[in-house]
């Protein structure tokens, strides 16, 4: 998944913060989906809250590099694993 | 006529006779002042284009047999309701106000020209639209309390909760339910109460201290789980229309509070009487 697309994404999801972490719930129209709810850590919540349409993963490793104090390798990292939890999401 | 349940006060009345399912019986209240917060026309006949050129919203089906559908209808929401027994004919069509509080539904009469108007599902589709309109949720789960402590077991089809429930029953406690429980907020505390069954139970509740998400396991095993992990897991199991966002918002919401003051477990066990004291032991 491109992360210009995941901006489109995030409007089918209704989430709520505790704590650091965040919790997502689908928008669905069956009750197939209704086991399928999602977290994210503190990371997971910083990338999905900064998530924009104009938003390119160079931006948010920078973002991620500023607010976590991390290296780019590790940002660029946090932010493929992010896409890949996402796709999962989306199945 | 009003039931009473969940605390909730729930209005029925038609111009035609109609009959209630016998566990739906016990929570007939004789409180006839008592100010609805929801009220119910009973109407014998399902008029044929009610749900013409309506917008699907949800689909509650399995593979092989439909429960409900739930389509926009002007400012509220209008349901069509199938049949459990016969598969897949119509038995119902419900209309459900914008403010959630006003329905009028529409029954195909029985041979004996009564009306069953909240035959399964129809009933608990109603609680659960009670529930989105509270502070409150609908949950598969069943509960116990033993005088001290109530404890609420949710967990898939087939994971125990019957077995676990009865199981505390027969060391003493108080059986709340083992379905279906609508949970609801007091003050500062939660309360579970259940909900009318297929069978007839008194109308029963408790206070909600601990809630185990349980499985069946070669041991006693138990931990604690918090944060987003515990919402995300009690949500699961509520029973969730998740075509609005606004039911989401209001269910997120209610759980997390309910989290934050009830401790929650991700419990295995074997199903003998030693589970009891071994929660006891480890709560």
């Amino acid at each position: 998944m491109e992360i210009r697309d995941l901006n489109k994404l995030k409007s089918q999801f209704v989430t709520r913060q505790v704590g650091n972490e965040l919790v997502l719930v689908p928008l669905s129209n069956n009750v197939s989906n209704m086991k399928e709810l999602f977290t994210m850590n503190e990371t997971g919540r910083f990338i999905w809250e900064n998530l924009t349409e104009k938003m390119t993963v160079d931006k948010l490793a920078e973002k991620l590099m500023q607010e976590f104090e991390v290296d780019e390798e590790t940002a660029i990292k946090d932010i493929k694993l992010f896409l890949e939890k996402v796709s999962q999401m989306k199945n | 006529m009003n039931l009473k349940i969940a605390d909730f006060t729930i209005k029925l009345f038609s111009e035609k006779p109609f009959q209630l399912e016998e566990g739906y019986l016990p929570f007939v209240d004789g409180d006839e002042a008592c100010a609805p917060d929801v009220s119910v026309e009973c109407v014998s006949g399902i008029p044929d284009s009610l749900l013409d050129g309506c917008k699907s919203l949800f689909e509650a089906r399995s593979e092989d047999q439909w429960f409900y559908s739930v389509y926009e209808y002007h400012a509220g929401l209008a349901f069509r309701i199938f049949n459990q027994q016969t598969k897949n004919s119509v038995q119902q069509i419900a209309v459900l106000n914008k403010a959630l509080n006003e329905w009028k539904i529409f029954t195909v009469p029985g041979p004996e020209n009564d009306l069953l108007p909240l035959k399964y599902p129809m009933g608990p589709i109603l609680l659960y639209y009670l529930t989105v309109n509270h502070e409150a949720i609908m949950i598969h789960a069943s509960g116990v309390f033993d005088g001290e402590k109530g404890r609420l077991f949710t967990g898939f089809s087939g994971f125990g909760k019957t077995t676990i429930s009865n199981l505390w029953k027969e060391s003493g406690s108080k059986l709340i339910n083992d379905d279906r429980l609508i949970i609801r907020k007091r003050g500062n505390r939660f309360f579970m109460f259940n909900t009318p069954m297929y069978y007839p139970a008194l109308p029963e509740e408790a206070p909600l201290d601990t809630i185990h998400l349980i499985r069946h396991a070669p041991e006693n095993t138990t931990k604690k789980i918090s944060g987003a992990l515990a919402v995300s897991k009690v949500l699961a199991f509520c029973i969730q229309n998740n075509f609005d966002k606004r039911f989401i918002e209001n269910h997120l919401d209610f759980v997390n509070k309910l989290c934050s003051v009830t401790s929650v477990y991700e419990t295995g066990f074997l199903p003998d009487a030693g589970i009891v004291q071994y929660m006891k032991d480890h709560e």
